[in-house]
């Protein structure tokens, strides 16, 4: 496998920053939030700022196998809900905190993803989008009639009452936990993107059979991205309990998980970690700022709006922009 | 006798026109507003309740301001649309209390969007009156809880305990009872209270099946049910399903000594109107009915100002199900502040668990869990309904009330055969 021949060349230059380097700045830059954050001391800026971080993982999770391999997820909210629902119920059974429950979710989303990926990976382009899509119902209709976790009158999860130290609300813990997250997804994109795995899936990306053809292990690398993806997104949900105390399938299933995880990539850009970085910000910032002033459902409207002026004017997202000009 | 000079003419004018202006400054209510914050679903699912809620807080703000305000101070509704998605909730609460700085806080309509603002205003040890949520408190255990519904907290004892009672006493006696009902949190619950009575009074459970939310054809379980032979159905769904329901019970040609339920449907005039006969012996849970036996202090004159108000924003025309209990809602708060006297959440919740409030709903006392200390669950039953015309609708004897006995303004009439 050549370099010379893949697309994602350009950001293998010279001076491109190392793993362990990006790593570093991720964690300062994450540090540099929560202290911003804390600075600022807003129970509602932390809100904000946990729903955002939220799509953030979500978002960076999605492109790692719709962005990086190009194989469609619709079932971005099945893993999600995965994340949530793994917290109730390892919530209930063993009394875990978020961080552990964080931990299995990950364990749960991939192995979905792995699962997903054996059953689902023959298939290619509209099918396997289909596939992805049928997983949500499917698992909607398991947690629905699955009562230990409060099947459809949904479940409560009450936040502990001791605040862990040295933060001063459970508000503001969660959002340090989610800025760490963050930080973390999007170093993991990145190390995937630069390293010989983003490398094959861009390959299996451009054309499949050709990369084959040249030696590249495509089924094990889409079964390695579906895996990490999976894992990522049921992360990105397992805080979800905490935040409202309340989960019921209905929300934790919503349109509005799987519409946004595959718009915030393509508006940011799907074929760099930054990408859905910068549209998960762009994105949910402005659907927070939507739901307290227009004060209406304009929130998929405004993901719908801004789809279709990306797909029209910048095809290759906001990175694409930049990377034109240059 | 003295003409009157152009100057004293102009002091007169004067001294009329700052009379009655004194008058309005003791009356008219001055100082920083009582700011009330709460989420409302204006738009999604549950938007066709939560805009005539919003309606009904509106009319409160106004009847309070006109009559001087909240100790002295006028209030001031701040609220955001909640889009039906308990997900948007406690950001809505959090910018309410740490933003918007509101002063008191209520919930919008319903569990779904009740439970999730609960951490917040528990963090903030807010008083909170909730609208239509069912048993929200048994979990968190929050002691300045308030539920404005008609169930109490006793759902498995009490919530079925009508409609078992009217079918009990219809000669002959039933014997069987069928029960289907729509997979989520309300329909569990009053489905699992039918279970539990009919069981108690010897009725033997022929068919006690959920459907999905997602079911649109309603045939296949109305012809299931008409199988299993009942003599009596008690259905839990809402308005999407209870018509889907109705209509498949129509082309059936169903008869059944006795059918209803909690079936959300009826409550709102566009299908009271759409429904139109099929509607005749159905025997439906209610919060409220036009019956002369439920008029409290203040409901008649509420519904005369929704109505022309609904008419204009295209909100529920007769507003009998939902503004009733919303204005009832605001009334807890009004009561208990002025009792209090200040903006005080701990002494507001103290005084909510103590006193007994008189709203447009009826007298109201809280329990310890924050629900009615008396249930109220209305059976209800439609009669004599032709076509599909909305004044029929105004008339009491349209919709008479079975149960509670203290309300009951008509008589059961059987069977039920779908408008046939």
């Amino acid at each position: 496998m050549s370099d010379a021949t893949l697309p994602g060349v350009t950001l293998a230059a010279p001076r491109r920053m190392g793993h362990a380097a990006f790593w570093l700045a991720a964690a300062a830059v994450g540090l540099a939030v929560i202290l911003a954050l804390r600075g600022i001391g807003s129970e509602y800026v932390y809100f904000v700022s946990t729903i955002v971080l939220q799509y953030v993982v979500l978002a960076t999770a999605w492109n790692i196998l719709g962005g990086y391999a190009g194989y469609v997820n619709f079932g971005a909210a099945a893993f999600f809900a995965a994340g949530a629902y793994a917290t109730v119920a390892f919530g209930k059974a063993m009394g875990l905190g978020l961080l552990p429950c964080i931990g299995l979710a990950a364990v749960v989303g991939g192995a979905l993803g792995f699962g997903t990926g054996v059953l689902t990976l023959r298939l290619r382009g509209a099918y396997f989008a289909i596939a992805t899509l049928c997983l949500s119902v499917v698992l909607q209709t398991i947690v629905v009639n699955w009562s230990y976790v409060g099947g459809s009158r949904g479940a409560y999860v009450l936040r502990p009452r001791d605040v862990p130290w040295p933060f001063e609300t459970y508000s503001g813990f969660l959002c340090a936990v989610l800025v760490v997250l963050a930080a973390a997804s999007v170093a993991i994109a990145r190390t995937i993107e630069t390293s010989r795995l983003g490398l094959g899936l861009a390959a299996l990306r451009d054309d499949e059979q050709a990369a084959e053809a040249t030696g590249v292990p495509t089924l094990r690398l889409k079964l390695v991205a579906t895996t990490v993806s999976g894992a990522m997104m049921a992360v990105a949900g397992a805080p979800l309990p905490f935040i409202g105390s309340y989960v019921e399938p209905g929300s934790a299933f919503g349109l509005s998980y799987a519409v946004n995880a595959i718009a915030m990539p393509l508006i940011g850009g799907t074929s760099s970690w930054a990408g859905p970085l910068i549209g998960a910000v762009l994105l949910s910032s402005l659907q927070q700022a939507a739901t307290v002033t227009i004060s209406s459902a304009a929130n998929l409207l405004i993901v719908g709006v801004l789809l279709v002026v990306f797909v029209c004017a910048a095809p290759h997202g906001i990175i694409g922009l930049f990377r034109g000009r240059r | 006798m003295k003409e009157i000079s152009r100057r004293d003419m102009g002091r007169l004018a004067l001294a009329a026109a700052a009379v009655p202006a004194t008058a309005r400054a003791q009356t008219a209510p001055s100082g920083p507003p009582i700011r009330i914050g709460f989420s409302m679903s204006l738009s999604g699912g549950l938007a066709g309740n939560g805009r005539p809620a919003l309606t009904t807080h509106r009319i409160w703000a106004e009847d309070v301001n006109s009559k001087g305000g909240l100790l002295g101070r006028p209030v001031e509704l701040v609220y955001y649309d909640d889009q039906s998605n308990g997900s948007q909730v406690p950001g809505i609460y959090t910018k309410l209390l740490d933003v918007d700085k509101v002063d008191l806080v209520v919930s919008g309509y319903s569990t779904a969007i009740a439970a999730p603002a609960m951490p917040v205003v528990m963090q903030r040890n807010m008083a909170f009156v909730s609208l239509f949520a069912a048993n929200v408190n048994a979990d968190f255990k929050y002691d300045r809880y308030f539920s404005v519904t008609t169930t109490g907290s006793d759902l498995k004892g009490t919530f079925a305990k009508g409609f078992i009672d009217i079918a009990m006493a219809m000669e002959p006696r039933p014997r069987t009872i069928a029960i289907a009902y729509l997979d989520s949190d309300f329909h569990q619950r009053a489905a699992e209270s039918a279970r539990f009575l009919a069981k108690e009074r010897g009725l033997r459970v022929v068919y006690d099946r959920a459907y999905p939310p997602t079911t649109v054809d309603f045939s296949p379980i109305m012809r299931s049910v008409q199988s299993a032979r009942p003599d009596v159905v008690f259905i839990g769904s809402y308005p999407p399903d209870t018509a889907g329901m109705l209509r498949a019970a129509s082309e059936l040609r169903v008869s059944f000594p006795m059918m209803g339920g909690p079936m959300i449907g009826p409550h709102i005039t566009a299908q009271k109107l759409q429904l139109g006969p099929i509607l005749n012996n159905l025997v439906v849970w209610d919060v409220y009915a036009p019956a002369p036996t439920l008029q409290f202090p203040g409901v008649q004159a509420l519904i005369e100002r929704y109505q022309p108000i609904a008419a204009r924003e295209g909100t529920d025309a007769l507003g009998y199900y939902v503004p009733p209990m919303a204005y009832a809602q605001m009334q807890v708060l009004e009561q208990a502040v002025r009792r209090v006297g200040k903006i005080d959440q701990a002494a507001l919740a103290a005084d909510m668990h103590a006193n007994q409030f008189d709203t447009v709903i009826g007298p109201m006392r809280f329990d310890a869990q924050g629900e009615w200390t008396e249930d109220r669950n209305l059976y209800t039953q439609y009669q004599g309904i032709q076509g599909n015309g909305i004044e029929q609708f105004r008339r009491p004897d349209t919709q008479v009330v079975l149960y509670p006995p203290k309300y009951k303004s008509g008589e059961l009439r059987k069977p039920y055969t779908a408008g046939a």
